[in-house]
């Protein structure tokens, strides 16, 4: 465990004036497992795609296993055996689950030019068992599939390549509670085999838990090496934000407490092969929090609610405007807002501006006489939600793919609090964003809770919805199969035994 | 304190640096040395070049919402002819002339709303489905057409050709239909379904509506083309409306609208374009008036430079990770 694999010296990276990384000196150790931590841009995500060869370094040297390495693409970086699952490497969404596998690698399925389609699809389906994990079905395109199972083909496709070092950049927040567990499991045997990996996750706790050591980085710079064991979770937090971030990310509250108007009134809804008889009732400045497993449905919820799937007439009922939701434009017209779990495909105009982006639900309200609607209006709007949740951006011109994750994050969320809302969904809130932006987010739902606006909260980490919810409902395969109130049902284990 | 720089975007530059590159070239080529004038400028020529573009912007000005949605319609073509020559036909058969009007108006929309539908509900590529309309409606035109005979326009509709009505009704055409793209929900709706489609159904866009709302549109400027073509020319024929789809495209993708629609789509872009296309094929006929041939093949040319430029503008920008040190937040809470 002693014997150096990868070994970083002054290491510099720079976009325009700005560094985004600065002098990074980094060693990793063979059968080490090293976390990488910090906020929003302080660079990470640029470190680990310099390694996997996705960018190049302007200066510094990397060597693995003692020799100069210099990659100038990830095939490059997996004939070093280093692989990765970016952030946005993605996968093929035209081709099939083995296609992607071995993306690049089919030859040694070929003979004679002709591809063995069946020895490829076994060979894959030996690695998904090799390590665990559930096998997505062989002929389906992969552009139909949800992101968790896109995200475990890249895993696999990572894996295969037998790699000493594997780089993973923020896969968890992808990942359901069962898959993570696998994840870590995983991660286990790596170790024992002698090979090392680099991970990135907002989740400080998680990453304590499943790391040997962690390095934290602030403005593209180290600022620390840490030994997992020995640390907790308010020193990197500290560490990575520069300042002591006060109390609890979450509410401080232990008791359930919200008024006693019914909101929105959900009986026997059910959605062809995601849902079945689902009922509840959701209150004023109540936050109602889903959990469940992957393939629990509860994601289906949010978007079945806001009338984007055909769910059963009649079972959405939005008592506070005494009408059904029928569609996704009645919902924006009745003061419903959704915020859904894939921002840049499912949220977000991403080369359109942040004025568009931010004023887009509201256009409606900014509607006046004769179908006018202002754009001095809707600069204003947009400036005073920028200055309201401080967006980091040069203008509210600039192009929202400019813009880190989070920042992103808080268009997405604040463009509906804009808006004078009965009721709020919200899809996985804080995916991949930091510490900071997430106790942001946080502080907004509670404010959204004072304003008696009713929040169905869906997430796949449990520690969210557990310290944000009043209320908990608690799914499996598409049916509601616990409901749990604040108070002292609240506990992990109280959970995960109706989840299972 | 607050830095304001003013970005000029690249695909912002080129249908300027174009049109005027455009207008330049033709303008030189044009130099007649017998009489030492150009003959691109001068006043017979450029009254027929403003009155041909207006025809290609009245079109372009409905066409432009179905673009800027990111989809297409190649029938406005077709859909003029049909309009004017039901029109026409209506207009004799009752021997009420200005029924004209509203028919051909009628005629357009209800093609614009079956596109639409058609479009919306069965999810069809518009391309494709624009494509089979523009060689079934043909037949239709020509059939219809074959059966009454060339029909000229009635009299008492040849004052519209007068220039000051004409552009009257031009100024005001472009002043509603801006006002509508650029001013109000249906515009804005339309270039976000162009960005990004499933983001525009999660926030609650009525996608489908917004999409019937755009082809009806296309079609109603079809069937205003229509009125306009047949005041222009006096008659209804058989080489009505032929190829102004394309002319339409170009105008629009010419004048710097990406083919993927969405926030490059705006109004004063249409004019530029349409411009820009019709002192091409101009320019063109007054180079070598015998030969209209070499004139499609420019066309051709040009609509690929099109395509390659855009591609080339649209192409992601490199992702940002890091924000400048500089940047701060507009206005800080």
């Amino acid at each position: 465990m002693s014997t150096p694999i990868l070994e970083i010296r002054r290491l510099n990276k720079h976009f325009g004036p700005t560094y985004a990384n600065k002098n990074i000196d980094f060693t990793l150790k063979k059968g080490e497992i090293r976390g990488l931590i910090g906020e929003n841009g302080s660079g990470k995500s640029t470190l680990i795609s310099q390694i996997a060869g996705v960018q190049s370094p302007d200066s510094g040297e990397m060597l693995v296993d003692g020799k100069p390495y210099s990659p100038h693409s990830p095939i490059d970086a997996y004939d070093h055996k280093i692989s990765m699952v970016l952030q946005e490497l993605g996968v093929v969404g035209n081709l099939p689950v083995a296609a992607n596998v071995f993306l690049g690698r089919t030859k040694q399925f070929t003979k004679y030019g002709i591809l063995n389609k069946k020895k490829m699809n076994r060979a894959v389906a030996e690695q998904f068992e090799k390590w665990d994990l559930p096998m997505p079905p062989h002929g389906k395109q992969i552009g139909s599939m949800m992101i968790e199972t896109r995200k475990l083909i890249e895993l696999v496709r990572a894996l295969s390549v037998d790699p000493d070092i594997i780089l993973l950049d923020e896969i968890t927040q992808s990942l359901s509670l069962n898959n993570r567990e696998k994840l870590y499991e995983l991660l286990k045997r790596l170790k024992d085999m002698g090979r090392s990996a680099i991970l990135i996750t907002h989740d400080v706790e998680e990453m304590i838990e499943i790391t040997d050591t962690i390095t934290v980085l602030r403005d593209g710079a180290v600022v620390g090496n840490l030994v997992s064991a020995e640390t907790t979770p308010d020193e990197i937090k500290r560490m990575m934000v520069g300042r002591e971030i006060e109390g609890d990310l979450y509410r401080s509250d232990q008791s359930a407490s919200f008024d006693d108007e019914v909101v929105l009134s959900v009986k026997n809804m059910s959605v062809e092969g995601e849902l079945e008889d689902i009922t509840f009732d959701v209150h004023a400045g109540e936050i109602l929090g889903f959990c469940g497993l992957s393939d629990s449905g509860i994601h289906s919820v949010g978007r079945a609610v806001y009338g984007l799937s055909k769910a059963t007439p009649d079972s959405v009922y939005l008592k506070a405007k005494n009408l059904y939701i029928k569609n996704s434009t009645q919902a924006l017209k009745n003061n419903v807002g959704y915020v859904p779990k894939d921002r840049d495909t499912e949220a977000m105009m991403i080369s359109d501006s942040i004025r568009e982006n931010f004023t887009m639900p509201s256009m409606n309200e900014l509607t006046g006489p004769v179908g006018f609607v202002s754009p001095g209006e809707m600069k204003k709007l947009a400036r005073e939600m920028v200055g309201k949740l401080s967006v980091k951006c040069e203008s509210i011109s600039q192009q929202v793919n400019a813009l880190s994750g989070g920042n992103k994050q808080k268009i997405n969320l604040g463009r509906w609090l804009a808006k004078d809302l009965k009721l709020l969904i919200l899809d996985c809130p804080t995916r991949g964003v930091d510490v900071g932006v997430k106790a942001y987010i946080y502080t907004l739902m509670i404010e959204a809770k004072k304003n008696k606006i009713a929040t169905i909260l869906i997430s796949d980490e449990l520690p969210e919805v557990l310290g944000m919810a009043d209320r908990l409902i608690v799914m499996k395969d598409g049916k509601m199969t616990g409901m749990l109130k604040r108070d002292e049902e609240f506990t992990e284990q109280a959970i995960i035994g109706v989840m299972i | 304190m607050k830095k304001t720089r003013i970005r000029i975007k690249f695909q912002d530059v080129v249908p300027f640096v174009a049109f005027f590159a455009i207008f330049l070239f033709f303008t030189i080529m044009s130099y007649d040395s017998r009489s030492s004038t150009f003959r691109m400028l001068t006043t017979l020529n450029l009254s027929t070049l403003v009155d041909q573009t207006m025809q290609t912007i009245v079109v372009a000005c409905g066409a432009l919402f179905v673009v800027s949605q990111g989809g297409i319609d190649l029938s406005v073509g077709v859909n003029l002819a049909l309009s004017g020559v039901i029109g026409t036909w209506a207009a004799h058969a009752t021997g009420m002339s200005w029924l004209l009007i509203p028919v051909a108006l009628g005629v357009g929309l209800v093609i614009g709303l079956f596109n639409g539908i058609i479009v919306s509900k069965f999810k069809v590529s518009s391309f494709m489905l624009t494509i089979a309309m523009l060689i079934g409606v043909r037949g239709l035109v020509n059939y219809i057409q074959a059966s009454i005979q060339a029909q000229r326009l009635p009299t008492e509709l040849s004052f519209l050709n007068g220039s000051t009505i004409k552009t009257i009704i031009f100024i005001a055409i472009l002043l509603i239909m801006g006002y509508v793209f650029e001013f109000t929900k249906i515009g804005r709706y339309s270039r976000a379904i162009g960005e990004n489609e499933t983001a525009a159904k999660f926030i609650g866009i009525p996608v489908a509506k917004m999409k019937i709302i755009a082809f009806a549109l296309s079609g109603l400027m079809a069937g205003m083309g229509a009125i306009f073509s047949l005041v222009t020319i006096g008659s209804t024929s058989q080489q009505m409306g032929v190829f102004l789809e394309m002319r339409v495209v170009m105008a629009i993708f010419l004048g710097g609208v990406l083919v993927t629609g969405g926030s490059s789509a705006k109004f004063y872009k249409i004019l530029l374009g349409s411009f820009s296309i019709q002192i091409i094929i101009n320019g063109l006929a007054l180079m070598n008036k015998s030969d209209s041939h070499i004139s499609q093949s420019v066309q051709g040319v040009l609509l690929l430079l099109i395509l390659l430029v855009s591609a080339i503008a649209s192409r992601k920008p490199k992702r940002v990770r890091e924000m400048p040190e500089d940047a701060l937040p507009v206005g800080k809470a």
